[in-house]
Parts: structure tokens; sequence; C-alpha cells
């Protein structure tokens, strides 16, 4: 099969900073499953990976296509059917996640993005998800306004003053990459202990503590 | 997460298979795996090794530490010492579950090695159990939980931390804040237990 060469360099574009030289489909995989275990646990949206996902599709398109001229007697079209499916799985339930966090939180979701936008910062939401967002986020206005028809007291405007977030003080399990020091246990008390956690150990810790960590790549959530 | 989601996880550690047969390489998006000649061993996913071994094209051999004796040392460690063994294998549960449930004949005393591990995985369990109550207890907001493995961390979900959300909101709630979020609530939506209600300071709802 030949790696969609392509592709793999838009990744290394697109992360410059990150200091991408070569990467094989095998560590696109390692990177999908990381970023589909985070987004898993982590409570709030997580920026997009829309690089890797776009990978693993071209990936599986290709390997379809290969299945395809495969002879039907041939018992190893099976392992490659299976693992395609193992992949495609992989991915929905990311994409599949990440959709149900934007259901839950689409006002908080969109104002924080506007924020990011101003800030000129990039936007966690990929395109496509971001008009999801914003449609979602229009119905949801249509819908009230219709329904407070019926309730004479209470504005339009009654529900999205009440905004649902997602609590980041929840807790996470989590394992380092890397070893970190003086690590606040609760962000927000200025005198809370700190702690040092050595690479490869795992903890169970605030979410809010390691934020930043998860988003840039030093801790994975497990 | 789902139990089969776990197994998704455990799924593509390595292991050892003798085949019964010829077969150029096989080109997986994970990396290639072969060439295979007929009983000459050779590794693959945990994943392609079931799949081989319920069409009958292989032979598995268990993993080094699949077998009585490691397995007994295992448990008489796990019950000498009051914190948590490390364990052979990250995913350990999910490799004996796939391995017994599809290959008993390719395991040498299985039904034995099947009692071992649900002993060690029992005992773990119970000490998981009074750790958390300690935890709980304490309400301390961090715990290292370095030899766990990702099943057994997953079996005190989302109870253990949603526990501690509660905890530790209850502690926030203890020192009056500044009121610029009094009027913001936010609610749980969906059963992620991950989010929970933020109690506001002034009842409005």
């Amino acid at each position: 099969m030949d790696l969609d060469d392509t592709n793999l360099e838009d990744l290394n574009d697109s992360n410059d900073s990150e200091d991408y030289v070569h990467i094989t489909p095998a560590e696109v995989l390692e990177l999908m499953e990381e970023t589909w275990v985070n987004e898993k646990f982590a409570p709030e949206i997580l920026p997009n990976k829309t690089e890797v996902v776009d990978i693993i599709l071209e990936q599986i398109k290709s390997m379809e296509v290969n299945i395809k001229n495969l002879s039907n007697d041939d018992f190893t079209k099976n392992i490659y059917q299976l693992e395609v499916d193992k992949l495609r799985f992989m991915v929905t339930s990311y994409l599949r996640t990440r959709l149900e966090k934007i259901e839950s939180y689409v006002v908080h979701i969109l104002k924080e993005e506007e924020k990011r936008v101003e800030k000129g910062e990039s936007k966690y939401l990929s395109e496509q998800e971001y008009k999801f967002a914003q449609d979602y986020s229009r119905s949801m206005d249509r819908y009230f306004n219709k329904i407070m028809n019926f309730c004479p007291n209470l504005t339009s405007d009654t529900w999205s003053s009440k905004v649902i977030e997602p609590n980041n003080n929840s807790f996470v399990f989590m394992k380092s990459k890397k070893t970190i020091e003086g690590l606040p246990i609760d962000i927000t008390n200025a005198d809370s202990d700190l702690v040092d956690i050595k690479s490869g150990s795992r903890v169970i810790i605030c979410y809010s503590s390691i934020e930043e960590l998860v988003k840039n790549g030093d801790v994975n959530l497990i | 997460m789902d139990p089969d989601e776990l197994e998704f996880l455990g799924e593509k550690s390595k292991i050892m298979i003798i085949p019964t047969f010829n077969k150029e390489n096989i080109h997986l998006i994970s990396g290639d795996l072969g060439p295979f000649r007929a009983s000459l061993p050779s590794q693959v996913p945990l994943w392609v090794a079931t799949l081989l071994k319920k069409q009958k094209r292989c032979k598995i051999i268990p993993p080094d530490w699949m077998n009585v004796e490691y397995l007994e040392a295992l448990k008489e460690q796990e019950k000498q010492t009051s914190g948590f063994t490390r364990m052979p294998s990250d995913h350990y549960m999910v490799e004996a579950k796939l391995l017994l449930d599809c290959a008993p004949d390719d395991i040498p005393n299985a039904d034995e090695v099947k009692v071992i591990i649900k002993d060690i995985w029992d005992m773990r369990m119970s000490k998981i159990r009074s750790s958390v109550t300690k935890l709980v207890k304490n309400s301390d907001f961090y715990a290292a939980v370095d030899n766990l493995t990702i099943m057994e961390i997953n079996s005190v979900r989302p109870i253990l931390p949603h526990a501690l959300d509660n905890l530790f909101r209850m502690k926030h709630i203890e020192q009056p804040k500044p009121s610029q979020n009094s009027n913001v609530s936010s609610f749980l939506m969906s059963k992620r237990a991950s989010t929970s209600f933020q109690l506001s300071n002034n009842e409005d709802y």
C-alpha cells in the first residue's frame, strides 16, 4: 500500500512549530487513538485534529480500493476489511463525541470560538463543525422563540442567558508523557499543593490543572 | 468508556502465532505483517491472531506471563503487598479474555490460568475499593494510580471522578467567592459524567 505522501506533507506543513519530520501511517494511527481517547474524557471540546482525521480517511479510502481488487478466495481480505472497519469505528466515535459536546454546549462553544477569533487564535472547531454549531444554535433559537409564546412570563432570551458550560473542574485520569514539576492540584486556589509527576506515571487529577498539558500533548487522558 | 472500547484499545498488542499457511507480507495501515511461513513463529496484533485462530489458520503462542507458575507468583506478590503490583501487561484482562475465549487449546492449563487471573483481578478490585473509600474520606483531590491497568481504572469510572467532582464543588462553595458567576448556572446534559450541576449562589431557578 503506498503511503499518501502528499497528505503527510500537508500535516508537516500545518504543524511547522511542532517539528514533525516524518510520520508513518502507524504513527498517525497512534495519534488518532490518543486524540480519540483524549476527546472522550475531556469535559470540554478540544482543538480539532482535522489533519489527522483526513489522513486516516484518505488511508481508509485507498485501502478500500485495494480490498475491492482482492479476490474473494483470499483469506487476508478479511484482515484488511477488519482493519478498515476498526479505523472507521474510531474516527466516527471521535467525530460523534465532538458533535455531542457541540450539541450540549453550543452557546458556550460559539462564544469561546468568537473570543478565540478576536484574539487571533485558531478555532477549536473544524470548518464543518463550526457550521454545524451555528446551524444548531439557530434552530434552537427558532424553536425557543416558538415555544416561548406559550409562556407569557418568559422572554425568548431566557434560555440563552442560562448558558450550559462544561465543568472543567471535573476529575480525569491521565498518563504523563514527560516529567512535570510543580503542578498545582487545585488551580483555582493560589496556595494549593504542588505535585511533581514523573514521566509515564498515572494520576487522577482535576482537569483544569492539566488543561493546557492535554492540549499541547504532554499528557494523555486515560 | 465501554468495555468494548477498552478491548478495542487492548487488541493491538502484539502476540506470537505459528501460522499453518504460507503467505507473503500483509500490508496493513498499521504496518506490515509477515511474511508467513507455515510452522515458523510470526508476530501479529492480537486482533489478527484471534481472527486467524477462528479460521483455524494458526496456533497461538501465549504471552510469557500467561502460565500457571508466573501467575501464582504474581498472585502471591499481590497478596503480600498492600499496594498494587505492576502487571505484566497493561491490558492483561483483555488479552486473557480474548485468548482464553478463542484459543483455550493453545494455552497450557487454560482453566487454571483463568482462575488465577480472576483471583488476581478480585484481589486488586477489593484493594481499589478500599483505596477509593480512603481517597474520598480524606477528600484528597489528587492520587497516583501508577500500577493500575486501564480496565481497572475504568471500573471506578464514573463513580469516583464524579464523587470527587462533587467534593471539589462543595469545598469551593464553602469559601465565598466573588459573585461574578452568580447568575450563571450550568446544567448537566446527557450521561456524560464529567459534567454536572454547578450550584449558583442565587437560587433563581
